[in-house]
């Protein structure tokens, strides 16, 4: 009854309290869970494509930045345990160039007409794959965005194009993407034969790391990633992590300055009462606890308003930013924010609490 | 013979910072169920004395027992003051957010009372002290008067052995004044606790076992 009273005395600055944990709980939950999102998504592409290795230029940062040349990609796949390898390539478009204000950037990926990883789009296909070198399909988010449907034409990277299908993706920056003829791309990129990166599809019982060695014997400047560790491989995913650590720690910061503001606050305007409490028998340890529960329960609602407002704010940032980003929550994600949010309302309220409770009675209850 | 209620020995209270001696050295014995009345200017002691009585505050030197118990080697003074001593304040200090039953509770969940018996304890002393009818009023909606009642009845809580009251009519005029008196006289009587009133108000002394007067911080 005492804590819950006490929090509504000054229900104007346990709210703000309250909102500051939320807020920083919510920026938490949605960075993590957009950052989080973003790097499954790329894992679950590369398991889409069914390849066991990705091969890409050593000295590339990202991939987009990657280029093999032709006779690199036959001594590639002249070696011994490689069943198939499909090349690719790779750019991306701004809306504006376009002229399309409903996008901000179109994921283009080149791949060669007939190859084993365009097959993959039949089963969610509406119309046919490309075979011909003007022509194109499109994922449904990018279809949507566009206005176009199967038989539209639309002009990219100068070329007229048709679009002959429009495949479903369940990974966000595919579907808001399209697929054309690998030719278009390196014609306009100025690759000439050369390509981004190639996927190895190895015959079974391929030892992985023979062949690796193998790939960066015969061609230095190679690497080869087993496509379930892309994501470990590139390294400048590393700054989302960063990113995503820097904001955490930036908002746990400022939420656990609100609840030690206002628990400070709370005390010093309650020193008689606390003196009083003290006066009747309560001991030091009973005033700490009252006073770390009620730090503690602005930060279990602050906590979890943050989980609701966090969840909420991530679609909202994938609703309005460039489509491809994607979200994704783990019940680990969420304890651990609600747990950040337990342990701010405690260390904030800690030094608050220690203090009412040094409190000597005779002192407060002479407190004016 | 038994041991009285209350025992000081040579009870100095020096403040050093302030250069200022409170307690000059004050002996008294008050008798179990005895009232005793402290009257004196301001400044003449009588509430730090009252102070060190209820272990609300450690002497400079000399001794405080209750009960027989020495205070000084008493290892939680929070349970002498649950238990043993129950404090009448002139400005009541009541939790200005919580009811009156709330208050008086307040004491008892010092020592662990249970829930349902805290409230069945507390509605039935604030009956006591006539104030059925404002159970589950705020404290700020109270009178000066009542708030006073339930400050009364919160003391009373857990039955302690000795009642303190520091000026406990100050903050009220004399006709409520008179009623506060009697209440915590009634009190007294009911409960067989040692009485110690502490004011400068000599009307208060009336049905007072023994009344002494204090001085520069010593006894006169």
């Amino acid at each position: 009854m005492l804590i819950l009273k006490n929090l509504l005395r000054r229900r104007t600055r346990t709210i703000l309290s309250t909102l500051g944990i939320a807020l920083g709980i919510a920026a938490i939950i949605a960075f993590n869970a957009v950052g989080r999102g973003f790097k499954e998504s790329l894992d679950r592409y590369m398991r889409s494509t069914g390849a066991e290795v990705l091969v890409v230029n050593r000295s590339a940062m990202a991939p987009e930045y990657s280029r093999i040349s032709k006779e690199e990609v036959d001594q590639v796949r002249a070696l011994p345990g490689v069943e198939h390898l499909s090349p690719g390539t790779f750019t991306i478009i701004s809306g504006r160039v376009l002229r399309k204000p409903k996008i901000k950037f179109l994921t283009v990926f080149g791949r060669v007409p007939g190859d084993r990883l365009i097959e993959k789009f039949k089963g969610s296909l509406e119309g046919r794959l490309f075979q011909a070198d003007d022509e194109m399909i499109l994922g449904s988010d990018a279809a949507r965005d566009l206005e176009l449907r199967p038989g539209d034409t639309l002009e990219l990277l100068h070329h007229p194009l048709k679009v002959v299908g429009i495949y479903k993706s369940d990974v966000k920056f595919e579907s808001a993407g399209c697929v054309v003829p690998s030719s278009m791309i390196q014609q306009e990129m100025k690759m000439g034969d050369s390509v981004g990166l190639f996927w190895l599809y190895l015959k079974p019982g391929t030892d992985w790391k023979g062949l690796r060695t193998l790939i960066e014997e015969k061609c230095p400047n190679l690497a080869a990633i087993q496509t379930s560790e892309f994501t470990a491989y590139y390294n400048q995913l590393d700054y989302i992590d960063w990113f995503v650590w820097i904001v955490s720690l930036i908002s746990v910061v400022v939420g656990g300055l609100g609840v030690l503001n206002t628990m400070l606050m709370s005390v010093s305007e309650r020193t008689r009462e606390i003196g009083t409490l003290r006066a009747v028998g309560w001991s030091r340890g009973q005033v700490l606890r009252l006073i770390l529960t009620e730090g503690i329960l602005i930060s279990i609602i602050g906590g979890c308003l943050g989980l609701l407002l966090g969840t909420f704010g991530a679609e909202t940032l994938i609703h309005w930013a460039p489509r491809g980003l994607d979200t994704r929550y783990s019940g680990l994600l969420l304890t651990q924010g609600f747990l950040i949010a337990v342990a701010l309302g405690f260390f904030g309220a800690l030094y608050p609490a220690w203090q009412a409770s040094r409190l000597s009675p005779i002192e407060a209850l002479k407190y004016e | 013979m038994s041991e009285p209620a209350i025992r000081t020995k040579d009870l100095v209270k020096r403040y050093d910072r302030a250069g200022i001696t409170a307690l000059a050295g004050v002996s008294i014995d008050v008798e179990r169920g005895h009232f005793l009345c402290i009257m004196g200017p301001s400044g003449s002691g009588k509430s730090t004395l009252l102070h060190l009585v209820g272990a609300l505050d450690v002497p400079s030197s000399g001794e405080v027992m209750l009960n027989g118990r020495s205070l000084a080697t008493e290892r939680n003074l929070d349970v002498v003051r649950a238990r043993e001593v129950g404090f009448i304040f002139q400005l009541h200090n009541l939790i200005p957010t919580l009811t009156s039953v709330e208050n008086v509770e307040i004491p008892m969940m010092a020592v662990g009372v249970a829930r349902r018996e805290r409230k069945e304890r507390a509605v039935q002393l604030l009956t006591e002290v006539g104030l059925s009818h404002r159970l589950d009023s705020i404290a700020t909606r109270l009178s000066g008067g009542e708030r006073q009642r339930v400050s009364i009845a919160r003391a009373l809580a857990n039955r302690p052995s000795v009642i303190l009251a520091d000026e406990p009519t100050g903050d009220v005029d004399s006709k409520t004044g008179d009623q506060i008196m009697a209440c915590i006289q009634a009190a007294r009587k009911k409960s067989g606790a040692t009485l110690v009133v502490v004011t400068h108000n000599p009307d208060l002394s009336r049905g007072a076992d023994r009344t002494l007067h204090m001085k520069d911080g010593l006894l006169q």
